[in-house]
């Protein structure tokens, strides 16, 4: 009996923790996730680990400001953006997203590709089974239901927890990366840079920004049952975090060490699961892509949809007819329609394609920061809820070192 | 007369009598103490500050405003409570559409301005929703106004006269100031002011109930979905709840309360009347799951030895919902069950039949019936009402068909 309490116990306690935060932070672990944090590893063994911590403060930060504005106002990010700077930058931005967002569609068809290559199957045949699924499930109304499939599946990510500690890392060179300071050298590198601000930008992605305040304004968190929401953001940020270190850490430990630089296919990204699965690493790695692009291709789709249709004034809602909210059902066919269908091109770089999604990002990343700011600082708007100073050092520096970063990279790419 | 936007007027440079040019119209102001639809003044920026600006003074308005006033008889803006500011109150913002039943973003406002002697009059006509001022926004700065303006003649409006708007204001001395009282709204079907109250931001639903009629409220609120309703509730007031909690079918406000915390709850009937209380307290005892869960206290039952005369009477004294008035129940000693008659035999028949020849076999189940099985009644005998009887057989009750149908979709 007190067994079955303590597990009772138990589940209440995770259920309880596993809200909206938990949730997107799941979602951000998706292809182009697992695809980012593999290539760090494998092209840069440990040295990019460095890059961790700040990042972890940054997410953090900048979730718990988009939960606490969404539970505030009760108001979407674009709206917001929408009342506070008008047509024109709204406009912009949304064009920026939805650019930024197609190209995280693909990634997430990409890997839905990739997983599939591993058992010989053609992509021309999951890739359209896949879109038709995602938009199914959506348009049905079934999200809610598959969503609990899809969280329980992301339990695939301790997998590499697993891995990474049976690859026998190299535990002191690891930590010792982790909490020093990079060398400077790399950042005249066009490959290094890049790769620094496609982590920022897998892991700080623009489109979580939308999501989860859209969640919590769903969910009906209010200012006053906050705290337990920030918990959630907290705990969903710190496992997405220790997950990407460890993907970073096996994939250095197996491929990097074992002179494998550079990640083509998913086969070879595979391998990083081998200490743990042996020959079965190919079929855990694929179902674990799977379940993670197919988890964020039914979610990435349909918040860009309801964010642009919030911001530029245009209907939206599953609940209504087509006819009654065109463009949004326009947007959300075309995301999928055309971000599975640029999968389909003969020879696409699928890993590539993955990485540089990640990076468009990481260069959007410090523009919807900015609006952030200026609407969580806005006292009219937040209240006794506005920024503590430190929240709005860490979140300036964020985006000020995101632009630098960006420049630097353009700049070391033209004299490449 | 000529209509000239909002996102034209805001940005124009202001020409003073001599010509010279003297700064930009920053804002422009309505105050509704005194006219709904007049525009009071711009505001216009100096380099001296703040300066506004009555039409009364204007000689033209549009991409450039002129006056046939010098500077120095502009008084100085000082900002006030009682000032619809079109900017930075409606551009950009929800508003409730009342002729289309919903929340729309405005893109642009339209307005009127009609010469009279020399000077100008100008008003807010419309608000405009559609791609015409989103365009002219767009482009504003970027392509030549008269490209512009013949572009934009090319696009069908989307625009909703002004009397059809309602504005979102959460602030409530400012609602007053403003003459903002959702009357509008409050003209609209229940189902669809729940629909448009779904759509709003918490802020603006306690607005929007803390402002409209009891009764209105109260029938809105029974329409809207059990999660923004508790969070509807929690904002307002208690003794405001509390009076729309009063108006709503018992019920719908047992379930409503049900969902509450008891001590939120405690509070609500607390401040209600006896009789309301006591009938909505009984409700909530039973399971909300059950038919008497379901059932409302709200009904008509007459003496079986009445005639069509009195089931009349008792029809025109009813105050309970519409849904409710399908059947009469007709009840022997100690308030038993013995009948039921539908409202259209009542109808057709003349004044002085007796009820009880009218009455039919009636169907009635206890108050612990599962949900499941009510649904299943009112399939089987294809139902409008269903009688709840307690043990000894007494009328506790019924239930309306529409509640089934709720049931069944939120199944």
């Amino acid at each position: 009996m007190s067994l079955l309490k303590s597990w009772r116990v138990r589940i209440a306690l995770v259920l309880a923790v596993v809200g909206p935060g938990f949730i997107t932070a799941s979602v951000d672990n998706d292809a182009g996730g697992i695809a980012t944090y593999s290539v760090a590893g494998a092209q840069f063994g440990y040295t990019l680990l460095w890059t961790m911590i700040p990042i972890t403060v940054a997410l953090v930060v900048i979730q718990e400001m988009s939960s606490r504005m969404g539970a505030v106002t009760g108001k979407g990010l674009s709206d917001l953006i929408r009342e506070e700077f008008g047509f024109r930058a709204t406009f912009l931005l949304m064009i920026a997203l939805v650019v930024t967002n197609f190209g995280n569609v693909v990634s997430e068809f990409a890997g839905v590709a990739s997983s599939f290559e591993l058992f010989g199957v053609s992509k021309y045949i999951v890739v359209p089974v896949a879109a038709f699924i995602v938009w199914g499930i959506v348009v049905h109304g079934t999200y809610s239901t598959v969503e609990k499939v899809f969280l329980s599946a992301s339990g695939f990510y301790v997998a590499y927890i697993v891995s990474g500690v049976l690859a026998h890392p190299d535990w002191k060179a690891a930590a010792l990366s982790t909490l020093t300071r990079p060398e400077s050298i790399g950042f005249r590198n066009y490959g290094y840079l890049s790769m620094v601000i496609g982590l920022a930008g897998t892991t700080i992605a623009p489109w979580m920004q939308f999501y989860l305040q859209a969640s919590i304004v769903e969910k009906g968190v209010t200012a006053r049952q906050y705290s337990t929401s920030r918990l959630d953001v907290i705990v969903g940020c710190l496992f997405a975090a220790i997950v990407a270190w460890f993907i970073v850490v096996a994939c250095a430990a197996t491929l990097h060490s074992a002179g494998k630089f550079n990640i083509e296919t998913g086969a070879d990204a595979a391998q990083a699961l081998r200490p743990l699965a042996g020959d079965y690493a190919y079929l855990l790695f694929a179902a674990g892509l799977f379940n993670a692009s197919l988890f964020a291709a039914s979610i990435l789709p349909i918040s860009t949809a309801y964010a642009v249709c919030e911001g530029l004034g245009l209907e939206s809602g599953l609940d209504k007819r087509f006819e009654e909210a065109p463009a949004f059902y326009w947007l959300y066919t075309a995301l999928i329609v055309f971000g599975a269908g640029v999968v389909l091109v003969p020879h696409f770089p699928l890993f590539r394609v993955m990485v540089l999604s990640q990076v468009a990002n990481g260069v959007l990343l410090p523009f919807v920061l900015v609006f952030v700011l200026l609407l969580i600082n806005d006292a009219e708007l937040m209240g006794k809820h506005i920024n503590s100073r430190w929240y709005n050092v860490v979140s300036w520096v964020t985006a000020g070192t995101m632009i630098v970063l960006t420049i630097a990279m353009v700049i070391a790419q033209a004299r490449e | 007369m000529s209509v000239v936007a909002l996102s034209e007027l805001l940005g124009a440079t202001v020409r003073d009598a001599s010509g010279t040019v003297r700064g930009r119209v920053r804002e422009i102001a309505v105050t509704p103490q005194d006219h709904p639809t007049r525009i009071a003044y711009l505001i216009v920026k100096t380099p001296d500050g703040e300066r506004i600006l009555p039409p009364d003074t204007l000689m033209s308005a549009g991409a450039s405003v002129r006056t046939a006033t010098e500077m120095s008889q502009w008084d100085r803006f000082s900002p006030s409570d009682g000032l619809l500011l079109l900017k930075r109150d409606l551009l950009d913002q929800q508003i409730i559409d009342v002729h289309g039943r919903k929340v729309v973003r405005v893109n642009d406002v339209e307005i009127e301005s009609t010469p009279v002697n020399r000077h100008l009059l100008l008003n807010v006509v419309a608000v405009d929703v559609g791609a015409r001022g989103a365009i002219r926004r767009l482009s504003k700065g970027l392509v030549p106004s008269f490209t512009l303006r013949a572009l934009l003649e090319k696009i069908p409006p989307r625009v909703i006269p002004w009397q059809f708007v309602d504005l979102l204001e959460t602030d409530p001395a400012r609602r007053v100031k403003l003459k903002i009282a959702y009357e509008g709204l409050a003209k609209l079907h229940p189902a669809d002011i729940a629909d448009i109250v779904e759509d709003l931001a918490p802020a603006e639903r306690e607005a929007v109930f803390e402002t409209i009629d009891e009764e209105v409220a109260a029938e809105a609120l029974e329409e809207i979905d059990p999660g923004i309703q508790v969070s509807i509730v929690e904002s307002l007031d208690k003794d405001r709840v509390a009076d729309i909690v009063e108006e709503m079918d018992p019920d719908a406000a047992a379930d409503l309360l049900g969902d509450l915390t008891e001590a939120q709850s405690g509070e609500i009937l607390e401040e209600m009347r006896p009789a309301e209380r006591r009938e909505v307290t009984q409700l909530l005892e039973f399971g909300e799951h059950t038919a008497a869960g379901r059932m409302t206290t709200e009904y008509i039952a007459v003496s079986e030895t009445a005639v069509v005369d009195d089931a009349i009477e008792a029809l025109k004294g009813f105050e309970g919902s519409r849904e409710a008035l399908a059947t009469i129940y007709l009840t022997g000693a100690g308030q038993k069950l013995v009948g039921s008659v539908p409202l259209v035999k009542i109808a057709i028949s003349s004044p002085a039949i007796q009820l009880s020849e009218l009455s039919e076999p009636h169907i009635a189940c206890a108050p612990d019936t599962p949900q499941d099985e009510v649904a299943a009644l009112f399939d089987k005998y294809n139902l409008i009402t269903l009688a709840v009887v307690d043990e000894h057989g007494r009328l506790a009750g019924i239930i309306t068909a529409d509640d089934v149908i709720t049931m069944l979709r939120h199944r």
